[in-house]
């Protein structure tokens, strides 16, 4: 990564999102049911400016739920979002939404149906312009969009063609270009890079990278994929089961995993250039639903260091290394590093 | 007297007949498995992978077709026989498992039921000796068998693959094809999914093609690998011959595509540009376009496929059938 | 395609775009309509009768009404399909009548498509209680039986002007037409592009307005022409059974003379058979053109050409 980020990662930041005890329930079952799916459940976790914070978990680990609560389009069952300082339950005006929805965007994973198919591909750039930057003078709205085109790395001609006629990697540009077009602070980029052919990833997370560097961009990177999170993020929250396992920078995460689960999905991680590792083979398991869960780490069933604690106790995040925190009985109990799948 | 290879694919070609002309999807593809083996195919979409894959299932619908070469199957050509000769051969001997167990399974009837039909297309069995084997595949796939009672929408992800797989070794095949099984599944049911698969395959003997995008999924799992781009064979040989040693510039470009999670951070940069389109396809080698290694023979002559030491490339940096440059 | 490529992850798998398509709507359509045999026999068909219900005078030159010739004549250069037995061209009729015909299956089918659009996608998109008051009105209309409830309308009506046939049409059948539009709108509601509209802040409306109709229009057209064909054929039946106006120049009309005076039966069949025809010529148009829409839109159904057989 370029020396800019070096410089910017060491240097105070100035916080721009904080979660504070974020829950979201779901009613399952019909209408006379009592059960609740807990997809997430006391979230706590910050994002500074001009950083890339990786929320990684397989699925159902409640990170597509958080992306959409922070996108507005769900709201919390309780616990509060700050952007900026201001709370996202206050925003009640259309005009307050309306900036809340340019300074913090969506790139959704799907490029196949994120665009509609039937405008040229300029129609939702446009429209961005349109809603979120009034002061854009109608005539110079498409001069406007072929900077953000060429600044994500898509030719403006493309401008005129329609969906179809694009890769899935140029789709997957032009969801950047439509958030960059309004002049966004956090960026939500839910699994951005899952449906795209393996070398097309690469030019993507560049991308995301220069977005940070360049524009002065944070994203929230939301991947099942450790391994192009450590591509590009500055810091990892691993989630299991609607809590948070784990959280730090991220290459103190990948090099000192202290929760079982990290180290169970860094041993599953396909690496050519290492050799086979045995441990993940023994692990069957899968995440659980969660439906009206008892107190006590989600995780014992597959941990096999699980103790007594485990299953009456769920374990809170605990700062265990400088700026790494971890939600595991045994990791905070234990004088030394704990090595559950290696 | 070597054994025959179980299957031998000689210059398969499958064309998508269109209104405005027939595209080549799969162009000239010749390979070989032995019993046994673990083939993988590796590509990008649109490379003809899973054309390819469709092709020696004879499982092609229209507008697809096959346009030349053949598929021999234990000396069998499969091209060209009817549904009904090909019955014989068809899961008893020839299984497949598709990409995603959502398409492929019933979801209106039970696992159980669905293994039931599966046995009684293709022999006359007992309502026991079925229940019987259905439980033995189940449990061979690490899945209790009280749950050929659930429907698939009951399972989890990975357990729905499992029965597929299963579901592909009632009667125990000879050769099982798979086309990108774990590509729905996370990362650690991924692993444990693959491990299974390579157990079974040991226990039992039979011969996998696996085709998939992931090539780091398949590093440590096949025996010989496949590279496809744009319908032709890049690059095949031995797995880890080629992990150590790629000798097509894009086998190189794809290993250089996956961000490692050990060793030092390093700024990648992909393949540039998109695989071509198939209905025109680059004239001469149609990777030249995004090649690095690209010289002034290339968009002239189509390369062959060269044989060094014991991988096949096609690219004519090996033209002499060894590095030229 | 029918084959299926392999899903995740997925670039567009290069596929071919359609020869000479610009992106011109027009040029797109044209492209279909010539490629696509049923298509071409629609089009053609329903052309002869917009150019005849438009220049009557030109094909036909007697008035239909005039009863100025020789009754129970055959056919003949001079009249084309005999005269009736009120010594009416019946050539002319049928021409002069297409007009009333092709209007009322143009207003219906546009009136009809029209409500059920508003109706089945608001219902879709406002859903609670606006969903279930719409679906409450969609679902009466829809059970009461269709023909029953038009013969009461038009004869409390008095016989049907044109006008009423027309309103009565449509109003029971556009239910049918709402349902089938509410069922795709609430499949689409789903679809990314639409939560990416609603996360970058349009408003509901214009998310309905804008982004989800005009990815409807393969079965809003659909709709189109499978309501037109329905009031030709209801609009007939109607005038058939003597509720129409009896004096307008209509081909059920010709049909409800025709039974008046038992034309089958005192040898004078063409005056029967012939309006029929129309009848059924102007349904295939539509009902070709229904078919060939499908197709287009659905790559799936269309006809499997054999592949020209190359080296084995």
């Amino acid at each position: 990564m370029t020396e800019l980020t070096e410089n910017a990662r060491h240097s105070p930041k100035v916080e721009l999102l904080r979660t504070e005890h974020l829950t979201r329930h779901f009613k399952i079952g019909g209408a006379l049911s009592r059960r609740t799916l807990h997809a997430v459940d006391d979230v706590n976790f910050a994002i500074s400016e001009r950083e890339i914070v990786a929320l990684a978990g397989e699925s159902g680990s409640g990170k597509s739920t958080i992306a959409r609560v922070l996108a507005r389009i769900c709201k919390p069952t309780s616990g509060e979002v700050y952007f900026e300082g201001k709370p996202l339950s206050g925003i009640r005006s259309r005009r307050d939404a309306l900036r809340y929805s340019g300074l913090v965007p969506m790139v959704f994973q799907d490029p196949f149906a994120s665009i509609n198919p039937v405008f040229r591909i300029q129609h939702g750039v446009l429209r961005c312009l349109k809603l979120h930057r009034p002061e854009l003078p109608a005539s110079e709205r498409l001069t406007e969009a072929a900077r953000v085109f060429e600044v994500v790395g898509l030719d403006p001609a493309m401008l005129g063609r329609f969906p179809y006629e694009l890769s899935g990697g140029q789709r997957q540009r032009v969801g950047f270009a439509q958030a960059l077009a309004m002049r966004p602070k956090l960026i939500l980029a839910d699994e951005p890079v899952s449906m795209l052919d393996v070398s097309i990833r690469i030019g993507l997370l560049n991308l995301m990278a220069k977005l940070r560097d360049e524009e002065g961009v944070s994203i929230l990177y939301i991947t099942h994929d450790i391994a192009s999170a450590r591509y590009v993020a500055d810091r990892l929250i691993v989630m299991y089961a609607g809590q948070i396992a784990e959280t730090g920078p991220i290459e103190d995460v990948l090099t000192h995993p202290r929760h079982p689960y990290t180290q169970l999905l860094l041993s599953a991680v396909p690496d050519p250039r290492a050799p086979l590792s045995v441990a993940a083979e023994t692990d069957r398991g899968e995440p659980p639903k969660v439906v009206d869960p008892a107190p006590g780490c989600r995780f014992r069933w597959r941990c096999p260091l699980a103790i007594d604690t485990c299953a009456q106790v769920t374990p809170e995040l605990a700062e265990l290394r400088p700026a790494h925190d971890v939600a595991c009985h045994v990791a905070q109990t234990s004088a030394e590093e704990v090595k559950a799948f290696t | 007297m070597p054994e025959l290879p179980l299957l031998e694919v000689t210059d398969l070609s499958v064309d998508y007949v269109l209104d405005q002309g027939s595209v080549r999807a799969v162009d000239d593809v010749s390979f070989t498995v032995d019993r046994g083996e673990f083939l993988g195919i590796v590509g990008e979409s649109g490379c003809g992978k899973s054309t390819l894959l469709f092709a020696v299932a004879q499982l092609l619908s229209p507008p697809a077709v096959v346009a030349g070469g053949s598929v021999l199957f234990q000396g069998t050509n499969l091209v060209g026989l009817t549904d009904d000769q090909l019955s014989a051969v068809r899961w008893r001997d020839m299984s497949v498992v598709m990409q995603s167990a959502m398409n492929a399974l019933n979801p209106v009837t039970s696992i159980g039921a669905q293994f039931k039909d599966a046995m009684r297309a293709h022999g006359k069995y007992s309502a026991g000796e079925i229940t019987a084997r259905s439980a033995e595949v189940l449990r061979m796939v690490g899945i209790d068998p009280v749950h050929l009672r659930s429907y698939p929408h009951q399972l989890s992800g990975g357990m729905r693959q499992r029965s597929m797989i299963a579901m592909a070794l009632l009667f125990t095949p000879d050769l099982v094809i798979m086309d990108e099984p774990t590509s729905a599944l996370d990362v650690v049911a991924q692993r444990s999914l693959m491990v299974q698969i390579k157990e079974l395959q040991q226990t039992f003997g039979f011969a996998v093609i696996f085709v998939t995008h992931d090539m780091s999924l398949i590093s440590h799992f096949s025996d010989r690998l496949m590279v496809m781009y744009a319908g032709q064979v890049d690059e095949l040989g031995v797995t880890r011959q080629i992990f150590d040693k790629p000798l097509h510039p894009y086998t190189q470009g794809l290993l250089e595509a996956f961000p490692s999670i050990h060793g030092p951070r390093v700024p990648l940069k992909g393949i540039p540009g998109n695989p071509p389109s198939l209905a025109s396809p680059p004239s001469g080698c149609r990777f030249h376009p995004r090649c690095p290694s690209a010289f002034d023979r290339c968009p002239a002559v189509t390369p062959d496929l060269y044989a060094v030491g014991g991988t096949l490339v096609r690219c004519l940096l090996h033209e002499n059938g060894s590095p030229s440059r | 395609m029918a084959m299926p490529v392999s899903g995740v992850p997925t670039q567009t798998p290069a596929a071919p775009a359609p020869a000479g398509s610009g992106h011109h709507v027009l040029a797109r359509i044209g492209h279909a309509v010539r490629s696509n045999h049923k298509a071409t026999v629609g089009t053609v068909l329903l052309l002869i009768f917009i150019l005849i219900a438009l220049f009557p005078g030109v094909i036909a030159h007697d008035s239909p009404t005039q009863d100025a010739y020789a009754p129970n004549l055959g056919i003949s250069t001079a009249h084309l399909l005999g005269t009736n037995h009120y010594g009416q061209d019946l050539f002319s009729q049928l021409v002069y009548g297409t007009r009333n015909v092709l209007i009322i299956a143009f207003v219906v089918g546009l009136a009809t498509t029209g409500i059920a659009v508003l109706i089945g996608v608001a219902a879709a998109y406002l859903g609670g209680g606006w969903d279930g008051t719409l679906n409450v009105l969609t679902d009466v209309l829809l059970v009461i039986p269709l023909f029953p409830l038009l013969i009461i309308i038009a004869a409390y009506a008095h016989g049907g002007t044109t006008l009423v046939l027309i309103a009565a049409i449509t109003l029971t059948s556009w239910s049918y037409t709402a349902r089938q539009l509410r069922a795709q709108a609430l499949t689409l509601r789903n679809r990314d592009f639409l939560a990416a509209a609603r996360v970058r802040g349009e408003r509901q409306l214009y998310i309905i307005m804008v982004e989800v109709i005009p990815t409807m229009t393969s079965l809003i057209v659909a709709s189109f022409l499978t309501n037109a064909l329905y009031a030709v054929l209801f609009a007939s039946s109607l005038q058939f059974i003597g509720l129409g106006d009896p004096n307008t120049v209509s081909w059920g009309t010709t049909l409800y003379w025709a039974e008046n005076n038992a034309a089958l039966q005192t040898g004078e069949p063409l005056w029967a058979v012939a309006p029929g025809a129309c009848i059924a010529v102007l349904g295939a148009a539509f009902a070709l053109l229904n078919y060939a829409f499908d197709e287009i839109g659905n790559p799936a159904l269309r006809p499997v050409r054999k592949p020209r057989s190359k080296r084995a």
